[in-house]
């Protein structure tokens, strides 16, 4: 099991009048290679969970086994660790830093796993010209189409080559035809053994992957597996 | 990651980020170069000051005595001051001659800066810190053989003989021939009013101008300031055997008192005390202006940086890397910062220095230029730091989430 979620809590303001369950006691299992679509309202708690399953957060009550490792046993290195190699996350809004250019956005988790600059190099081109990025290489996000910037974080996210994508709202900010390019990379990645966590409101989005899990108010209501819509 | 990494990541972020850095470094600069400044032409104006009565000459005693019955005291004082010789360097009388001096169509009373005119004794030069040029000084010779010579400033040798040698030279002084012996060298240039215009002669040549000379002021020389205070306490002692005791009004004998440039020089040192906490004063406000300049630029984009942390987090920089980045960077900038603002304080103490303190190259104060520095980098690397070390603690999703 690669990722093992059991009655996991997050309460914000817990025991006071303007307590908020984020999370309502969720369990939940992902295997080696599925591609898995969270979808749930605005505030059903679907982003709550992927930072939790990414790593970003920490549940307040719960156990959550990442490839059987407790997370809440391991330390600020360990955790950074498997955030920088074994997942590769891209955001609704990028997340791109303002002041690199798009390579060296894309670099920049090689630089925090020692990969030595010679091989940074190769893994770089490699991820960007995947997403058709590699000519704009010098371009700041600023100079950048939001299309373009979400395909710099793509191959950001994609460069380490990670077991396991996180995708949060990633076509969100997009129009639908760029946002159908990103849904792609992601079910080509999926083809390609990755794990993929794709977090959306938008069911037509969640009709790209094999399972969709439901969520409302904090609390999986469905979780099935689907024909998968392929791009 | 590794240090070299960490370097090199800062130094993109610098440059990634041009206006944060320049901003960051400008207020450094300013704070560092306007505290420089200041502070440094500040003390080039108080050494200035004290630099002109050195070159009048210091730890000098003056005394002023008399003898109700007309008598002078001053040979009196002479020999005693021989006698004191560890403490004493030199003895001159204080007298004014006022007399017409012409050599040539040269004179004196149609000059511009007429030159002032001294009685003294062979020692005047000692005490009043002249060295000869050529020629010779006065001798105990002259003095005792009236002899009708002089010796000149260097100023007034230049009014007199233009650049010709004056040594050997006869000026008419109140008609009378008087040869000129030597003159002394430049000790005050670039001073109308120079210390270098005066004409010296031997105390004992007014009688031959049929001046009476009042001998009752007397400069003497003391080897330091504490010699000051046992040859005042000496010569008072001794004065008071010739002319009685000051301070008892039934003393029929005479009369003395005795200065001494060390009661000049203790108020002066009150008075440097007070500027230099007033000069404290200033260097604090700049530096705290500069200062302030400094955290509202880090502070400004503490959000701006959060996220960046939040990013970086979330693609796996662990807390230690994320710390050494942000100090390299803070370190760096604010290092350059303050190398152009000693670069700048530098330049402008010595155009301050040409400028307000008659050309004098003014170099500023070491002690102040560190002080400076040190702060604001100091201050500069907290400020830098602060949102590295509050957002690299921080759950990546809170730091991602910043506005």
């Amino acid at each position: 099991m690669l990722i093992d979620i059991q009655d996991v809590y997050k309460i914000y303001g817990e025991g006071t009048e303007a307590e908020v369950r984020a999370l309502d006691g969720v369990t939940l299992s992902i295997e080696r290679g599925e591609f898995v679509a969270v979808v749930g309202q605005s505030g059903s708690g679907k982003s709550t969970l992927m930072n939790i399953l990414g790593c970003l957060d920490v549940p307040t009550r719960g156990t959550y086994l990442i490839d059987g490792q407790d997370v809440d046993e391991l330390t600020d290195a360990q955790l950074s660790h498997i955030r920088n190699k074994q997942i590769g996350f891209i955001f609704q809004s990028y997340n791109l830093i303002q002041g690199l250019n798009a390579y060296e956005n894309v670099e920049l988790p090689l630089i925090y796993q020692n990969v030595p600059i010679f091989r940074r190099k190769d893994l770089v081109m490699e991820a960007m010209e995947r997403v058709g990025i590699a000519d704009r290489w010098k371009h700041r996000p600023s100079e950048m189409s939001g299309g373009q910037q979400q395909r710099v974080a793509i191959a950001r996210a994609i460069a380490t080559k990670p077991p396991i994508i996180m995708a949060d709202e990633p076509t969100g900010a997009l129009d639908s035809h760029t946002g159908k390019e990103v849904l792609y990379f992601l079910q080509e990645l999926n083809k390609e053994g990755s794990t993929v966590i794709l977090i959306t409101h938008d069911n037509s989005i969640a009709a790209t992957a094999r399972r969709v899990v439901r969520i409302s108010d904090g609390k999986i209501i469905e979780d099935r597996e689907q024909e998968v819509d392929w791009l | 990651m590794k240090f070299g990494q960490a370097m090199k990541m800062a130094f993109k972020s610098i440059s990634g980020s041009k206006v944060r850095s320049f901003l960051t470094m400008l207020g450094i600069i300013i704070g560092v170069a306007s505290v420089m400044t200041i502070v440094s032409i500040m003390m080039g104006m108080t050494k200035q000051s004290l630099a002109y009565y050195e070159k009048a000459g210091s730890n000098r005693l003056e005394v002023y005595a008399y003898l109700y019955n007309g008598n002078s005291v001053f040979n009196d004082l002479y020999d005693y001051c021989l006698y004191m010789g560890d403490y004493v360097q030199g003895v001159t009388p204080a007298g004014n001659l006022s007399a017409t001096v012409v050599y040539g169509d040269k004179n004196s009373s149609s000059m511009d800066n007429p030159p002032q005119m001294y009685l003294g004794s062979d020692q005047y030069s000692i005490v009043n810190n002249f060295q000869i040029a050529h020629g010779r000084d006065l001798s105990k010779i002259d003095v005792d053989n009236y002899s009708n010579v002089c010796v000149m400033g260097a100023r007034a040798a230049q009014n007199f003989f233009d650049f010709t040698d004056p040594v050997g030279k006869e000026v008419l002084v109140n008609g009378l021939p008087f040869t000129v012996i030597g003159v002394y060298m430049e000790k005050d240039p670039n001073n109308d009013y120079s210390m270098d215009n005066i004409i010296l002669f031997p105390y004992t040549a007014a009688r031959n101008l049929g001046q009476i000379v009042d001998m009752s002021q007397v400069y003497v020389k003391c080897r330091d300031s504490n010699s000051v205070k046992q040859a005042k306490a000496m010569i008072e002692g001794f004065l008071t055997g010739i002319c009685g005791d000051p301070n008892d009004y039934t003393n029929q004998k005479g009369y003395f008192y005795t200065y001494s440039d060390d009661q000049w020089q203790e108020s002066m040192n009150e008075q440097a005390a007070m500027m230099s906490l007033v000069l404290g004063g200033i260097a604090g406000i700049s530096l705290l202006v500069g200062g302030i300049g400094i955290m509202n630029i880090m502070l400004v984009t503490v959000t701006e940086r959060t996220r960046e942390i939040g990013i970086r987090r979330a693609i796996g920089a662990q807390r230690r890397s994320i710390v050494t980045q942000f100090l390299i960077e803070a370190g760096t900038i604010c290092g350059i910062g303050g190398i152009f603002g000693v670069l700048l304080g530098t330049i402008l103490t010595l155009i301050g220095g040409k400028l307000l303190l008659g050309g004098m190259i003014l170099w500023p104060s070491l002690g102040i230029t560190l002080g400076a520095v040190l702060f604001s980098v100091v201050l500069g690397v907290i400020f830098g730091l602060y949102p590295a070390i509050k957002a690299s603690g921080l759950q990546p999703v809170v730091a991602l989430r910043a506005e």
